[in-house]
């Protein structure tokens, strides 16, 4: 290993890279675009609210209270619907799918059984609801809840069965939170593989590498000089999604050594394999086409959109002899739950195989031709 | 003096075979220090493929090639270090500049003291040294390549078809420089399909025809062992003329539609044949009159002619 045959090959690469704006930018571009479409869905999923339409035949002063009290509740955003319409056609012309109505005389009848104490009394609160709807009956058992909870009230005996909630994380984390050291791993990945099989099938398709081979440099010399230059690209395009993280989503991470170690192991992993690919695929395209190949089952697979406890047992079994489950994994460990034995495991797992699959590369590596 | 410092390079029974291709069949030659040697012939001869195993880059299949005294299948690192080479094809990194580009190749070498300005004026790229790979013309490539080959001060230069591909301006330009090497009295390994290159540049050449050696010698020596006669040449001459010619007994030829090529044996049937034109009144407008080129060797000795002679390799020669 020689430090100045690598340094010098750090500089041209790093050279080029910057000389080629647009490349540089599609790079850094790439995961801010995912996380500024995922962030924004994610963000709505984390303060739900749903939209609810009610018909308000009573209109009197407790059936408005009632009306408020479901939207203080914080689940629903109101809107009110004329009583003199039919709440079926509503439904079908205004393109809602459910719409709530209190029947006339639903004061009278709370009032008899609050003031009065009559045990008969009661209302019917109608659901006016298009089954064609995914988000419908997610409405109606929230609703369902609720009207159960006021029941329960008027009552007057205290529920028997209540439930208590306690978090396994010290603090109170959103979904975005999860999703960002997905998107880093994920990122690196991308960044690493496909930069390493570009590169070099492009070097080699010009001759640069046969050129190359007739100088002291070594393949290890190379492969460091490339984990080295992927390295830093990583760890730019890692910071400008913290950035966007942290401005857009006021994100709260935890950024400490174990996010670089990852990244480094990350990189050290899929420069490897890109230096494998390299030496099997004939050309740029077919190089490319195997990348794909492995990055994509990598992405969709390994938890970095989504958690793999969503996926068939026999998924989550492929999902964890996968190394960016590992990364995704190790990084959630490190930057969101802070458990530095968890990740300690997990960058143990991808440290072993980043070195198998180095020296791999290392072997695979052709520098003379026609051996 | 030891063997291995007479000869900078030595090939003994050099074979190469792809599968079942023999690319380099058996050939063996010496090459002395401080001479410029060709390696000519024409496409898929076989003449990358030999000096890209004596330039250690591709792994021979039998024989031995010993270069500065150094076994080049044992010794590719150290040998590296001590030679230039110019592959076929020569690319490099797109955004980097000439000078950069140069600056990057002596760290490779770890040269510190590399003059990069003097090789810079050697290949005369003086005006182009903040220019970046990507623009540069053909010629101007190539002469940046000459340039990369020379960062270590090698003892030994390869240069694999230096001036294929490009326009003739270009190629004398280069050759310009490749004179330039000669006179500081550098080693080099030329091969190439132009049999003017091999004439201007090298001390000795070796013609080589489906991977074998077939003549070996200076230009001077191949071209008056193999040919016997001279080549006369009218310029922009009539039919009558060509007519005239033919009916004296000798074999003319039409060249580029204009010119007539007569070989004739001695310089008496030159002025038989300027007489006879002159008494007949047929019309020409110039003449010459020289020793065959290494062109006619060629053809002479494998009955194809240099420039195009089939391909019998794959990829490299």
């Amino acid at each position: 290993m020689n430090l100045h045959v690598i340094g010098a090959n750090l500089v041209v690469k790093l050279m080029s890279v910057y000389r080629e704006k647009t490349a540089m930018f599609f790079t850094i571009a790439f995961p801010i675009i995912l996380i500024l479409v995922f962030g924004t869905i994610f963000m709505s999923q984390d303060n739900v609210s749903f939209h609810l339409c009610v018909q308000d035949l009573d209109q009197t002063n407790l059936s408005a209270q009632s009306i408020k009290t479901l939207e203080l509740d914080g689940k629903f955003k109101m809107t009110k619907v004329d009583p003199a319409i039919s709440a079926a056609q509503y439904v079908r012309e205004s393109k809602v799918d459910l719409v709530l109505v209190i029947p006339k005389g639903y004061e009278r009848s709370l009032l008899q059984r609050t003031m009065l104490g009559d045990p008969n009394a009661s209302v019917t609160i109608t659901y006016i609801y298009d089954p064609s709807s995914s988000s419908v009956l997610t409405k109606m058992q929230i609703l369902n809840a609720v009207i159960a909870g006021i029941n329960q009230k008027m009552s007057g005996t205290p529920p028997f069965i209540r439930s208590a909630k306690t978090s396994i994380l010290t603090k109170k984390y959103r979904f975005i939170e999860f999703f960002i050291p997905g998107i880093i791993a994920m990122a690196v990945m991308t960044l690493s593989l496909f930069g390493t099989v570009n590169l070099n099938t492009e070097l080699r398709q010009k001759g640069i590498i046969r050129k190359l081979s007739t100088t002291p440099i070594t393949r290890t010399d190379w492969i460091l000089s490339d984990i080295l230059y992927q390295f830093i690209l990583a760890v730019i395009s890692t910071i400008a999604m913290l950035v966007v993280s942290y401005a857009v989503f006021n994100v709260s991470l935890h950024i400490n050594a174990w996010l670089f170690a990852f990244i480094l192991l990350d990189v050290f992993a899929f420069v490897g394999i890109g230096m494998i690919l390299t030496r099997f695929a004939k050309e740029a395209q077919s190089a490319a086409a195997a990348a794909n190949a492995i990055s994509f089952p990598m992405m969709f697979l390994s938890g970095s959109f989504f958690p793999i406890e969503l996926m068939p047992g026999f998924l989550q079994t492929i999902a964890r002899i996968l190394p960016l489950y590992y990364v995704n994994e190790g990084l959630r460990a490190a930057m969101v739950f802070e458990d530095n034995m968890a990740a300690l495991r997990d960058s143990a797992v991808i440290g072993f195989f980043a070195a198998v699959v180095f020296i791999l590369g290392i072997m695979a590596t052709k520098w003379e031709e026609g051996q | 003096m030891t063997k291995a410092t007479e000869y900078v390079i030595e090939v003994d029974k050099l074979t190469k075979r792809y599968g079942d291709l023999l690319a380099v069949n058996d050939i063996s030659f010496t090459v002395s220090k401080g001479e410029v040697f060709a390696l000519l012939g024409p496409n898929g001869a076989g003449k990358t493929t030999t000096v890209e195993i004596i330039d250690t880059i591709r792994r021979l299949t039998s024989g031995k090639v010993t270069l500065l005294g150094m076994d080049v299948m044992k010794k590719k690192h150290d040998i590296v270090r001590r030679i230039g080479v110019l592959p076929q094809g020569f690319s490099s990194f797109d955004r980097i500049t000439v000078r950069e580009t140069l600056q990057y190749y002596s760290r490779l070498f770890r040269c510190m003291n590399t003059d990069i300005d003097g090789l810079i004026d050697l290949v005369n790229l003086k005006d182009k040294t903040r220019e970046q790979y990507k623009n540069l013309s053909g010629g101007l490539r190539q002469r940046l390549g000459i340039a990369i080959a020379l960062v270590n001060d090698p003892e030994v230069v390869f240069l694999d078809e230096p001036t294929t591909g490009l326009d003739p301006r270009a190629r004398r330009e280069v050759w310009e420089v490749l004179q330039g090497l000669k006179k500081k009295g550098k080693t080099v390994f030329l091969t190439t399909h132009y049999m003017e290159e091999a004439e201007l540049l090298a001390d000795r050449v070796a013609i080589i025809s489906k991977g074998k050696i077939i003549a070996m010698g200076s230009p001077g020596d191949l071209i008056e062992n193999n040919t016997n006669y001279l080549v006369l040449t009218l310029q922009s001459a009539n039919e009558k003329a060509f007519e005239i010619v033919r009916k004296m007994g000798f074999k003319p030829v039409l060249d580029n539609h204009k010119d007539i090529k007569v070989r004739v044996e001695h310089t008496d049937d030159v002025q038989k044949i300027l007489n006879a034109i002159k008494d007949a009144g047929a019309l020409y407008v110039g003449l010459d009159v020289r020793k065959p080129n290494l062109e006619e060797v060629f053809l002479k000795l494998t009955g194809e002619a240099l420039l195009t002679a089939p391909a019998g390799g794959r990829g490299a020669e």
